[in-house]
């Protein structure tokens, strides 16, 4: 291992440098195939990142995390198709398309946090996964807004970004800085603040801090980054459809986050590798994508809570003296 | 919207019979809940394949022995049984290594299950819709028809709901499982074992709920992702009445079912969203709900 400088980083941030550079040289890899994946690595990645800020650092779990993924899909969407129709599409036309999904997916974070940051454990979990399919049946129902069942097709990113190659680095690019911005407030007082949250509320309460904004400014901050996600994935697919609201969608940022490690701020990052990629080789095979993924779940669930990287910590540390 | 008696009766009766079947499920996922902690997500999709497997046992007795409604009996009774048989394995393979857990591994080992059991149901019986058709006359009724069966799934519904309460106040094993919902420790201190109790309760409210599935096939036909619909509607009702109480799944789902019943009239697209509305209020004013325990919460 390299000396120095490196020694003194934690297993999270070494993680993300490897990753980055992997990241950075997998164009090298032929066909078209590895950048699709790639880029629906980060883009899924960023939306377990903002998702691990209300499990992870938060302590609660939300099963309508998708809606806010979502709810910046159909933003971009709704602005990026009528720019298409008119021929108008521009660089100013997607980026405006990409800056408004965050304030739109917060706002439905607003909303949706309001009511949910009331309860805790079970109650929260019921709560965001209800919200979720009202929000997905909303958009579902809505067919002179949305187009409902049918979804927006035909979008597209404007000129250069066209090519697989440059959204790929683009895409790399916008999920990098936001990760290193979500990282940035994990550190903050903000996010030790959570953490106290996480581990015992009514202490937290005791110290006079006000619980309920706290954790309604963290569902913000993750349902607005879970939207930035959302917007990046349309043009990406060329398409978005309801299904991206739904328990399915939400089902699977909680699921890289198990894979990858929750304890751990590159946890979902690695756990979005793993699932991507998983799911890109199985559903080669089989359409029994489910059944694969619920029963890897439950093999995790029940032998290896920590996910990956609480595995990969305990043999890094097991070499070295004690440390706290 | 049809506003003469006959359709606005017919209408109180679908929702009647669609109480019912909001009861049975609902109150075995309260029970699980009260009694063993464990919040069964998969409920749903477990009453789902209790109705697939009523459904091919009917289907195969009707191939075999000509059309009768009478096979509906031996179907539901196998479905029944055989949900009882998987709760009881699930249980002791699977929700008993999450007792001692943190909360979100268990929803995350039911949130995984929900995924098996819905793509087993796809593996072997594949995704269309399936439902049963009995031959039953419409009974008309002060100027429109029903469907008699819906008075079937109503008195079945309440000698459930009967038996159920007979089993938690009358019998020695269903005092048992009573105190367990009130004090888990205690009941062990007695010496009773818990896991035991826990199996039972387990594969009883699963069973249960496949009865209802079960019932229901002839008025309804089930298919893929009916569960999660469903899930959200028994939240609904269970949160509404209080986790652990039979008697506030009763009245919650008398609510929901006659609310959604006659929202379909009204506004059809809104059923959804005025339960929704119903259990977030009630999430905010009293979490515990109508009939739960405060100290529960």
């Amino acid at each position: 291992m390299i000396n120095g400088l490196y020694r003194k980083l934690d297993l999270s941030i070494r993680v993300l440098l490897v990753l980055a550079i992997l990241f950075l040289l997998l164009p090298l890899l032929p066909g078209r195939f590895p950048l699709v994946v790639g880029t629906e690595i980060l883009i899924l990645g960023l939306l377990a990142l903002s998702f691990n800020m209300i499990y992870g650092y938060m302590g609660q779990i939300s099963f309508g995390h998708a809606a806010f993924f979502g709810l910046g899909a159909y933003t971009s969407a709704l602005i990026l198709r009528p720019l298409i129709e008119a021929g108008q599409l521009g660089y100013l036309g997607f980026f405006l398309a990409l800056a408004a999904a965050v304030p739109i997916s917060a706002l439905g974070a607003l909303i949706v946090g309001f009511f949910c940051v009331r309860l805790t454990g079970i109650y929260f979990a019921i709560l965001s996964l209800a919200f979720g399919e009202l929000l997905f049946y909303i958009v579902f129902s809505w067919y002179s807004f949305t187009k409902g069942d049918d979804g927006i097709q035909g979008l597209m990113p404007p000129f250069v970004f066209k090519s697989g190659v440059i959204y790929y680095y683009f895409t790399f690019a916008v999920v990098g800085i936001t990760a290193l911005l979500l990282r940035k407030i994990s550190r903050s007082p903000f996010g030790y603040t959570l953490r106290m949250l996480r581990d015992n509320q009514n202490r937290t309460a005791f110290l006079g801090i006000d619980i309920r904004r706290v954790m309604l400014l963290n569902f913000v901050i993750a349902g607005a980054f879970a939207g930035l996600a959302g917007a990046l994935w349309g043009p990406f697919q060329r398409s978005v459809s309801p299904a991206l609201l739904g328990w399915h969608q939400s089902g699977v940022p909680v699921f890289m986050t198990l894979i990858g490690g929750a304890a751990h701020f590159a946890g979902p990052l690695v756990g979005s590798i793993i699932y991507t990629a998983l799911n890109a080789y199985v559903t080669q095979f089989t359409s029994y994508w489910p059944l694969t993924i619920g029963l890897i779940i439950l093999c995790v669930v029940l032998f290896l809570p920590g996910g990956l990287l609480s595995v990969i910590d305990i043999w890094v540390h097991r070499g070295r003296k004690a440390d706290t | 919207m049809p506003t003469d008696l006959g359709s606005l009766l017919v209408q109180l009766f679908s929702g009647l019979s669609r109480a019912m079947m909001l009861f049975l499920v609902s109150s075995g996922l309260s029970l699980i809940f009260g009694v063993m902690n464990i919040l069964n997500f998969a409920h749903a999709a477990l009453w789902l394949l209790g109705g697939y497997i009523t459904f091919s046992v009917y289907t195969a007795l009707v191939e075999h022995y000509g059309v009768s409604f009478v096979f509906l009996v031996p179907a539901v009774v196998a479905g029944t049984l055989a949900l009882f048989a998987i709760g009881l394995a699930i249980e002791r393979t699977l929700i008993r290594r999450m007792y001692g857990r943190e909360l979100p591994e268990q929803l995350l080992l039911t949130f995984a299950l929900i995924l098996i059991i819905g793509d087993l149901i796809r593996l072997f019986w594949g995704v269309q819709n399936r439902r049963i058709i009995l031959p039953i006359e419409p009974l008309p009724i002060l100027g429109t028809f029903m469907n008699p069966y819906l008075f079937v799934i109503m008195v079945i519904g309440l000698v459930v709901a009967g038996f159920l309460w007979w089993f938690l106040a009358r019998t020695r094993t269903g005092k048992i499982v009573r105190a367990a919902v009130y004090s888990r420790d205690m009941v062990s201190a007695l010496g009773i074992r818990i896991p035991i109790i826990y199996g039972l309760v387990y594969a009883m409210g699963v069973a249960i709920a496949a009865l209802s599935a079960g019932v229901f096939l002839p008025i309804m036909p089930i298919g893929l992702g009916l569960d999660m619909d469903l899930i959200v509607q028994c939240f609904a009702v269970v949160v509404i009445g209080g986790f652990g109480s039979i008697v506030g799944t009763f009245v919650a789902s008398l609510l929901v079912g006659i609310v959604y019943s006659f929202s379909i009239l009204i506004w059809p697209g809104g059923a959804l969203a005025i339960i929704f509305i119903i259990l977030v209020a009630v999430l905010i004013w009293r979490p515990w709900g109508l009939f739960g325990t405060e100290m529960r919460f």
